[in-house]
This record gives structure tokens, C-alpha cells and sequence, in this order.
């Protein structure tokens, strides 16, 4: 079937569900395309533990504050009963299973295909999250170890590795989340940190690292803000080298900005690390049955993978030509303001600064709705 | 499963410096120490040189060992030996499992898997730790934490007025590894200023909602207010944890990690004094259940021909669990 819209929002997360929600309150209309068959479908699925890294206060949606006996972090079941309560109360109604199979730009406009449809719009918003396509690395000798090996996306909870060893590659903020839910769940974890990494506690004496950030670093040069940072890290946390962090050259500030890389946030994974309960190892070079081979020439024997490597944004996968307007990990140049030789487009919600995601979408999805209602007038 | 199976927070981390610390166990005696080596390596050994039979915990830290004040044989959190006089000797001490966590010291037996107990307090402000000493077994003082009718008795605060408890709900929900208990009535009436402190309204909801945990035995309570007419809740709440840690057959310790929804920073810091208050009335609460529990005529956990309350249905099947995943019998 053919149809022609105003506005296709494309992703039915936070970033899709803020700009349905700016639009409607300027009388623009749209249409959302979400590929799974609920709204939030990433916090859905993200593992059980989780919660915002993020101060609820500086962390609302447009439109629609946290309900009042909601804790400083939400939970992740919290944030889905959020975003279900956020598509109600605005009445939002994704189109769901509706995964956009190719988009291309048209004569102006925009053609979307999914397998039933066609979508013929002026205006396309790319809502699609960096949470799109897991990254899944492969090693030498993986299919001879014998254990099983998931993708952090699939992994819930530690309880079925109860006393079992188990490997998490990749030290953000999943992996040392996920390696410290295996240790609760009595399971015996390693966390394979790949490179170098900040650490930065979740909160610095009491007062969230979201908070100073807001407050402090974005109002200070970024050299300076590293300056700070690193000094109150040293004495807040020491010296982690000898535990298998090495830091970046760049300062976590800078790392921010001009990386787009946020630092290891940490929710309670580094004190164990410390007492040595949690093992810190290199990266993986091969596997064999039973064991995993690392870079630095040692081997030790798992009975589990979790690849908490990350996810990529998959614009490219669907979008054709999009190569010029993403960068080179296939992030979005442009956010919250119109795509340069691309009149019509726009990004939302793939960046993640210290200022938090959520209060970056916020921000974005009323810019883009300004934009959207003044190309109407 | 057996008792020391599970994790149990035996000691508070900063009443643990350079010394060795000496606790008591579910009748055992282990001595907990901290490695002086730059690293944060914790030890935790039976109090007893396999030598000669000296305590460990009069010894000293050297390194990451503790060495024994009768001999000088010293020992690493793992309990492997080393005698100076007798290079060859390979002695070995008890060891068991320890870490740090949520500012406490916790011991299990080494070579089981057990969970860590879950306490979800992200989001929540930590308001502070608290430890009292019971005159009573592991299960009589559970049941006094795990019904509300003992509240307008014993309680300054805590709980629902005397003259409505029969308005009081209670509800009793379980699973095979918990119970919950959700109780909700009218707030007992307060000192006036209190309320302004606490955030809430003359006339409020108190729901007190609680789960216990067998492994080791804990309850996580969830005390919050609402306006009955709206069913709006108020801007605070408390998350409080209490550990039961059984010392000998006749005493347990109750570790009590207390937490606050309300920010401290909120309000002007005037959540920060609402906190320091609210610390001193948990301790206040504890202290009259510890004061009254250790009254009792009658300790022995039995309740077959006792006559029982509406409100003492969670007493029976916190026993069965405490028998089947606890003590592991059955």
C-alpha cells in the first residue's frame, strides 16, 4: 500500500516518542514506524538490572515529568511503564511491526519501504536509537568452545550462570554492569577490558556525576573540565592500572565531546574489582573448548561468553547514500537541526553526552519540532 | 544448604582498620582482616591457629597476612600457612569467603555458590547503618519484624494507631523463596513539625510493604504515604533493609541499612536534617524491639499451640523457608 505523510517518525523509543509528542502539541501531523510491536522495545529487552545513569529531574521527556515516588535512577521496568504512560498520555500510536526495510530521498520528500508499505513524506526523522544492531565481534577457534556465547542484548539476569565462569568482553557501561550482576547471582565473572577506559563513579560523594556535569563541565573549556575531573577521580578512586584500567590520553570531558565516548560509568563493579572478585583480563585473541586465549598470552577456562560489545546505529543497513551524513562508526553528524543538502531530515538521540541522553532527546525533539512547524508556515 | 552458606554482614567496614577484628557467626568464631598491602584484599579465617590453637584475631597484620601472636605463623585470606621455624610445614586455616559491600563486612563459606542478597537502591540516598543485638533466636526476632500489631505497643512512630487497627490491611502474598507482606492504614498521629519534615498531611495513608529473603534471612520494607482521597503519593519514601544474623542459638544481630527516596540535596538541605532525624528514629525503633524481644518468657521459636493473630500468618511460612533454604533441612 501506498500512503502519503507530512511526517514519518521512524523508532518508537524515547527519541520517536518525544517528537510524536512535539508535533502533536503544534498540530503537525504524522506518523510513527516502529519495527517491534510495543513502544521502548530497547529497555524492553535490556538486561533486568538496569537503571538510568541519569537523574529522573533532568531526565523527563518533553511534556511530561517522572510520577512523584520515583527514585533519583529509575529502574528499567520503571522507564518502560514510563514510555507506556508518555505514548498514552499523548496518544501516540506507532504503526508497530513496520520495520523500514530501505528509505531514500525522492524528489524533495522521502520514500520508505517496509514489507507492506510504502511511505511517501516530506519530512523523515531518523529515531532509530544507537541501540539498533548489536555488535557482535568474531574471535579464531569460536565455534570449538563449546559454551554458550551471547550478545549482551540477550542476556537478562545472572541467575542461570549461578557458580558457572563466565567472560564479559567489553568494559562499558553493560559489561561491568552485567559482570557485577553475574557475581550477585554467585556466578564466578571476568571482564575483558579492551582498551582504555575513564572510570567515573555513578556518584561523586553523594551528588550524581550527571549533576556536576550539568553544572560545572559544560560551562568550562573541556581542558579545564578534564583537569578537574581527573584530580577529583585520583583521589576519589586512586591509581587503577594495577587492576587493568588504563587510561585514555584524552580526558573524560574531552573524550565526550570530541569522541562521542562516554566513560565507564560505575554502579559498584570497581569496588569489587578491587577486593578481587571480580578478575580484570585483556582482550580476546582466540578461543579453544573450554578456554579463552587473551592478547597478553595467558588462558583461562570459561564456561560462558557475554559479548557486551556494543550495538551500532544501522543507519546505512536501510538508508541509501547515507554514508556523507554519518561518521565513520556510523553515527549522525547532525542532531537536532536540519541535514545539510538534506532539506527534511533529521537525527534525534544518537549521541550521549555527560548531560545525560534523555535530557539531550528532550532538548532535540522540541528543535526538531521548530523546525518542522516553521518549514510549515 | 547450610547457615553460613550464605552471605551474612558481620561487621560494619569502617569498625574494620589495621586490626584484626574478632566476630561471632552462627556459632562460629572468625576473625576479619584487612591486607596492609596497598590493596583492598579482605581475609576472613577461623579464630584459631591450627598450630597451637591461639586466637588469630589478637595477631597482626603483616602484608596481606595475619600473623599469630603465639608463633609468628602467618596466614593469607585463602588460610594458606606459613611457619617461620618450619619452612616445610604447609599449615592450612579455615578460611571463608569476605567482601565489602554497602559499607558493611559480609562472610560466607568458601566453595558454594550462593547469591549475594539482591537490594535494589539505585535512585535511593543512603541515610545510614544501624546494629542492635537481640536476647532471642533468629526466628522470634524475625517475627517481631514481620508483623505490624506489635507497632502501636512498641513503637514510638513506626506503624498505625491503636485505636484503628482493625482498619489496618494485610495482605500476605509468598513465593517459594519469599513472603511479602503489604499492610495499609491510617498514620498514627505525629508531633506536629514532624509532618512539614516528612512531607505529608494529617490524615495520610502509611503503607508498610515488605518482602523477606531466606538467603540469608532479610526483609527489604518499602514505607511510603499517600493521600487516601487522591491516592497520590507523597514526595518521600524509605527503602530499609534488615539483615537477621543469627550469633549463637539465643542471639541475633540486626544490621539495618537505611535509605531515603528524597534527595538530600532537595528541599534546601532540608532533607539532609529530615535524614539525620530519620536515622535517630530507626535507631530509636530498633532499640524498644530489641529491649522488648529480650522479655519474652518464651524463646523457643515453636508455635504449634500458641493462639495466633490475622496478623501472624507470615510467621509460619517464614519458618518453613527459613528450615528448607536457610538451614538447607528438608
Amino acid at each position: 500500500m501506498r500512503e502519503e505523510t507530512e511526517v514519518i517518525v521512524v523508532g518508537a523509543g524515547p527519541s520517536g516518542l518525544s517528537v510524536g509528542a512535539c508535533l502533536r502539541s503544534r498540530g503537525i501531523s504524522f506518523e510513527i514506524l516502529e519495527r517491534s510491536g510495543e513502544v521502548g522495545s530497547s529497555w524492553r529487552n535490556h538486561y533486568e538490572r538496569l537503571h538510568l545513569h541519569t537523574v529522573q529531574r533532568f531526565s523527563a521527556l518533553p511534556g511530561m515529568p517522572w510520577p512523584p515516588g520515583t527514585p533519583t535512577y529509575p529502574s528499567r521496568a520503571q522507564m518502560v511503564a514510563y514510555l507506556d504512560a508518555y505514548a498514552r498520555d499523548f496518544e501516540l500510536h506507532p504503526r508497530f511491526g513496520e520495520d523500514v526495510r530501505s528509505a531514500r530521498r525522492e524528489d524533495g520528500g522521502f520514500v520508505l519501504r517496509t514489507e507492506a508499505n510504502e511511505y511517501h513524506t516530506r519530512a523523515l526523522v531518523v529515531a532509530t536509537g544507537y541501540n539498533r544492531v548489536p555488535n557482535i565481534p568474531t574471535w579464531p577457534g569460536e565455534a570449538s568452545f563449546g559454551g554458550s556465547i551471547l550478545h549482551s542484548s540477550r542476556y537478562k539476569n545472572g541467575d542461570p550462570w549461578r557458580g558457572k565462569r563466565v567472560l564479559v568482553v567489553g568494559a562499558g557501561n553493560s559489561g561491568a554492569e552485567i559482570a557485577l550482576d553475574l557475581w550477585e547471582h554467585g556466578a564466578k565473572p571476568a571482564l575483558s577490558v579492551r582498551g582504555p577506559v575513564h572510570v567515573v563513579p555513578r556518584d561523586l560523594t553523594g551528588v550524581p556525576s550527571q549533576l556536576s556535569s550539568l553544572f560545572l563541565f559544560s560551562r568550562l573549556p573541556p581542558k579545564v573540565a578534564d583537569a578537574i575531573s581527573l584530580f577529583a577521580l585520583d583521589r576519589l578512586l586512586g591509581d587503577l592500572t594495577p587492576y587493568g584500567f588504563t587510561r585514555p590520553k584524552l580526558g573524560p570531558i574531552s573524550q565526550v565531546i570530541v569522541e562521542k565516548r562516554i566513560p565507564l560509568i560505575d554502579v559498584g563493579t570497581l569496588e569489587l574489582v578491587k577486593q578481587g572478585q571480580i578478575d580484570v583480563v585483556k582482550d580476546v585473541r582466540s578461543f579453544s573448548p573450554g578456554e579463552v586465549h587473551f592478547v597478553d598470552g595467558t588462558t583461562r577456562p570459561f564456561d560462558a561468553v557475554v559479548l557486551a560489545t556494543g550495538y551500532r546505529t544501522g543507519i546505512s543497513d536501510y538508508f541509501e547514500d547515507a554514508e556523507g551524513w554519518l561518521d565513520e562508526r556510523g553515527y549522525p553528524r547532525y542532531f537536532g537541526e536540519p541535514v545539510p543538502g538534506a532539506p527534511g531530515l533529521f537525527f534525534i538521540g544518537f549521541r550521549n553526552p555527560l548531560t545525560g541522553a534523555l535530557h539531550d532527546i528532550a532538548v532535540e525533539a522540541e528543535r526538531v519540532a521548530n523546525y518542522l512547524a516553521g518549514e510549515k508556515r | 544448604m547450610a547457615e553460613l552458606d550464605h552471605w551474612h554482614p558481620v561487621l560494619f567496614a569502617d569498625e574494620l582498620g589495621k586490626k584484626p577484628a574478632p566476630v561471632r557467626v552462627c556459632d562460629r568464631e572468625l576473625v576479619v582482616f584487612r591486607a596492609s598491602n596497598g590493596q583492598a584484599t579482605l581475609g576472613a579465617l577461623a579464630d584459631v591457629c591450627p598450630h597451637r590453637g591461639m586466637r588469630l584475631s589478637e595477631g597482626r597484620v603483616e602484608g596481606g597476612r595475619l600473623v599469630c601472636p603465639y608463633h609468628g605463623w602467618s596466614f593469607a585470606p585463602d588460610g594458606e600457612g606459613k611457619s617461620p621455624a618450619t619452612p616445610a610445614a604447609r599449615p592450612c586455616a579455615d578460611a571463608f569467603e569476605v567482601v565489602e559491600r554497602y559499607g558493611l563486612i559480609w562472610i560466607k563459606r568458601r566453595g558454594v555458590d550462593a547469591a549475594f542478597p539482591a537490594l535494589d537502591v539505585s535512585g535511593y540516598h543512603f541515610i545510614g547503618k544501624t546494629r542492635h543485638r537481640a536476647e532471642a533466636p533468629l526466628e522470634v526476632t524475625l517475627d517481631n519484624f514481620i508483623e505490624v500489631e506489635h507497632t502501636p505497643e512498641v513503637h514510638a512512630l513506626l506503624g498505625y494507631p491503636r485505636e484503628r487497627m482493625a482498619e489496618v490491611t494485610c495482605e500476605v502474598t509468598s513465593t517459594e523463596r519469599s513472603v511479602r507482606v503489604y499492610n495499609e492504614g491510617p498514620q498514627k498521629a505525629l508531633p506536629r513539625p514532624l509532618y512539614s519534615l516528612l512531607q505529608i498531611e494529617t490524615g495520610d495513608s502509611f503503607v508498610d510493604d515488605w518482602t523477606t529473603w531466606f538467603s540469608p534471612v532479610y526483609t527489604v520494607y518499602d514505607q511510603y504515604w499517600f493521600d487516601p482521597a487522591t491516592g497520590q503519593r507523597r514526595p518521600n519514601a524509605l527503602r530499609i533493609a534488615i539483615f537477621f544474623v543469627p550469633v549463637t542459638a539465643g542471639q541475633t544481630d540486626i544490621f539495618a541499612l537505611s535509605y531515603a527516596l528524597a534527595a538530600p540535596w532537595e528541599r534546601y538541605g532540608l532533607n539532609a536534617f529530615a535524614y539525620l532525624l530519620t536515622r535517630a528514629f530507626v535507631v530509636m525503633e530498633l532499640r524498644r524491639d530489641v529491649t522488648l524481644l529480650g522479655k519474652l518468657a518464651d524463646k523457643s521459636p515453636e508455635l504449634r499451640g500458641r493462639t495466633l493473630s490475622r496478623f501472624d500468618k507470615p510467621l509460619g511460612l517464614a519458618r518453613k523457608r527459613i528450615e528448607s533454604i536457610y538451614r538447607g533441612r528438608g
